[in-house]
């Protein structure tokens, strides 16, 4: 079971702003502020503008603010659980990259020990007393659906009652300049758009609740929604391409389906990985559709809103499906005017929200060195 | 009882020729004396990518080889699986490409390098050069990053996911990560070695030979490893890992580590709590393959049939534990 949420997204922290920033069709896409830029090309990002840029261990600041506000959102007082059972999965392809930057250069840094990938977690866990297991998933951008499907497992086998699952990432000079040189970046992200040109970076961390259902019962506690089943599937094509035929995104769908006991006409809603990449998107078209039918099924993605966070972008869009799945509203597409006639097969939802009852969605992401993985996730009730 | 997993296959690079670990049924490949990782053995096509690789991805590939050649892997490609454990995964890469990126600007921003700035870049050469398209996982858990894939790999073949896993852990070293463990004060005791550790792992029944089964696992996290009360997490771990395979801890017959000097007393207090006072076997510390070297080195070494118990203890707070099998007596 999921019981709670906590989101710190470009556009604000929070649930609330962050789902009402999204049904807006608003893009927090930007010139980026928070560090040089004036040598970037292209030089905009989606950057979250709430969080102090003091602590230069963003990713494990996102990371703790939105786990502890998961925590509250499920009613969860860290004390109140036993620690050998409070556990923490975390996504990041970035960790503590500013430390790292500063402390290449050469300057003194303090908590250089927040530098490796798996900080952000042993932040979170030795801030709330996790006993319990304590990973970092390094699946690239599939990085925080790849957390919440291990925090599922580690529920459902029983080595845990309660896990804050989820992803942080962060935007610097290190990342942009990297996926600049890819030529993969815009200056404006189209989703799945006839003229889209890349993806945009963005920033933030999202964690959820996940709780074994007779802990959350015996407790009393609110569901948010459910974790029904998981998948993952690897591309072995190439190391930045997707794989045109979309084999493995859609083998970690139907991996995911079955693991729910689901067939795809069960699901109501997707939310695709739709970077705003060329290759990216087509991919995606031809592996919903593969999975799904054709226009079987809205799509939408929420990069042209937040960009593309990275290790964090799974577990935003898990939230998404949480709350489409609650409210019976797919936010729209931002930057998406024109559908490709490439992603024909896509009932992509742009322009305004829209309103569509559903009990389970899918969720899908895709990363370098060709990993894919997906979450069935279910209405609550 | 949870299925245990065979041990099917085993492939390891090493620093020290000399090093115990090298004991398997594989033998091991030694890093040369000029810090060439050793990749003549590899077939031409995957010695081809992994010469252009970045060092992490070279290890991998090293041991992965001789792993899957060991144990022979009959399984549909969308059937085998990769789980891989890395403390520190592409920290070169990561320094390599920020030092041209600082010195020369945006326009030193290799592609390349870029590229492999991800910590699952191994974990995916891996799976192009030997078409292993099944779930691919890469994991950091610290020092205890090589324990923690093992057993998600155990979970992996435990759900029906994958029919075979590729698992293991390896970390490079160099100068920036030397530095970097310097400046933050993440001692290990013994300097750490360099190595990889590749197991393949299958479901029972189905395999030609055994080097040993995985019967139980656990991870946890000690919030303050150094404080005076530490311990919880990793008595916690053993009790789950021995629960898991359907074990008493007391029947624990070989106790294998690595914990640095400075965290033997959280060590000892959670042995004392779970499998009663005894005196683990000590390895060197190599960082994500500290665990899986143990495992192949008690395997080999201790008394057939009998259980052990491997743990990792990471200054990072991080802990694993793993029970296995040794081989019956033939």
């Amino acid at each position: 079971m999921i019981t709670g949420c906590g989101v710190v997204s470009p556009l604000g922290t929070g649930l609330r702003p962050f789902w009402q920033g999204l049904v807006a069709g608003r893009s927090a896409v930007q010139p980026i502020a928070g560090f040089r830029a004036d040598d970037l090309e292209p030089r905009a990002a989606a950057e979250v503008r709430d969080v102090p840029r003091t602590d230069l261990d963003r990713a494990g600041a996102f990371a703790l603010e939105a786990a502890t506000q998961a925590l509250a959102d499920a009613g969860l007082d860290p004390p109140s659980v036993d620690p050998g059972r409070l556990a923490v999965a975390l996504g990041t392809t970035l960790g503590g990259m500013r430390l790292f930057e500063r402390w290449l250069d050469g300057d003194a840094v303090d908590e250089i020990e927040r530098v490796p990938y798996y900080a952000p977690a042993v932040r979170v866990a030795r801030a709330l007393g996790c006993g319990g297991p304590v990973a970092t998933l390094q699946l690239a951008c599939a990085s925080g659906t790849q957390a919440i499907a291990l925090a599922a497992d580690w529920v459902r086998t029983g080595r845990t009652d309660v896990v804050l699952a989820g992803g942080a990432d962060l935007l610097c000079r290190f990342v942009v300049a990297g996926f600049n040189c890819l030529r993969a970046t815009a200056e404006e992200a189209r989703p799945f758009d006839a003229a889209r040109r890349g993806l945009v970076l963005g920033e933030g961390g999202a964690v959820v609740v996940v709780e074994d259902a007779a802990h959350a019962a015996r407790r009393g506690a609110r569901l948010r929604g459910s974790v029904l089943g998981v998948g993952a599937a690897a591309d072995a094509t190439h190391m930045t391409a997707p794989d045109r035929e979309g084999r493995g995104a859609a083998r970690a769908i139907e991996a995911a389906l079955a693991d729910a006991g689901l067939t795809p006409a069960r699901i109501g809603f997707v939310s695709a990985h739709g970077t705003g990449t060329p290759y990216n998107d087509a991919m995606e078209a031809v592996a919903i559709t593969r999975v799904f039918g054709p226009r079987n099924v809205p799509v939408n993605s929420i990069k042209g809103a937040i960009g593309h966070t990275l290790g964090a972008a799974g577990a935003f869009e898990a939230v998404l499906c949480l709350q489409v799945l609650a409210e019976g509203l797919v936010p729209p597409t931002a930057g998406l005017a024109t559908p490709d006639p490439a992603c024909a097969g896509l009932d992509l939802v742009y322009g305004e929200p829209r309103s569509h009852a559903a009990d389970a969605a899918v969720s899908t992401s895709s990363g370098f060195a060709g990993v894919n993985a997906a979450l069935v996730l279910g209405r609550a009730g | 009882m949870s299925l245990a997993v065979a041990v099917t296959g085993a492939g390891t690079v090493v620093q020290d020729a000399d090093d115990s670990r090298s004991r398997h049924a594989s033998g091991a490949l030694v890093i040369g004396p000029d810090g060439s990782v050793p990749l003549g053995h590899l077939p031409e096509g995957v010695r081809a990518r992994a010469v252009r690789a970045e060092r992490v991805t070279q290890l991998l590939l090293a041991a992965g080889d001789r792993a899957i050649n060991g144990a022979g892997i009959a399984a549909p490609e969308t059937r085998v699986g990769i789980v891989v454990g890395t403390a520190f995964g592409c920290f070169l890469t990561n320094a390599a490409y920020q030092r041209r990126l600082a010195a020369e600007g945006p326009a030193g921003a290799s592609p390349r390098l870029f590229a492999a700035t991800v910590s699952n870049a191994a974990a995916g050469e891996l799976a192009i050069a030997y078409r292993l398209a099944g779930p691919s996982v890469t994991v950091s858990a610290g020092a205890a990053s090589g324990l923690a894939a093992l057993g998600e790999a155990v979970e992996v073949l435990r759900a029906g996911r994958a029919d075979v896993v590729v698992a293991g852990g390896v970390d490079a070293l160099g100068g920036a990560l030397a530095d970097w463990l310097t400046a933050a004060g993440l001692s290990f005791g013994a300097p750490p070695v360099e190595a990889a550790a590749a197991l393949v792992l299958e479901r029972p029944g189905r395999v030609r030979a055994e080097l040993g089964r995985i019967a139980g696992h656990a991870i946890g996290f000690e919030p303050d490893p150094a404080g005076p009360a530490a311990g919880g997490g990793l008595a916690g771990a053993i009790a789950a890992a021995c629960a898991d395979a359907a074990l008493s801890p007391p029947e624990i017959a070989v106790v294998v580590s690595a914990t640095p000097p400075a965290l033997v007393a959280l060590e000892t207090r959670a042995l004392v709590a779970t499998v009663g006072a005894c005196q683990p076997r000590r390895t060197k510390p190599a960082l994500a393959a500290t665990g899986p070297l143990g495992l192949l080195a008690a395997l080999g070494e201790a008394k057939p049939g009998v259980p052990v118990l491997v743990l990792d203890v990471c200054p990072s707070g991080h802990v694993a534990a793993l029970v296995a099998w040794t081989r019956e007596a033939a």
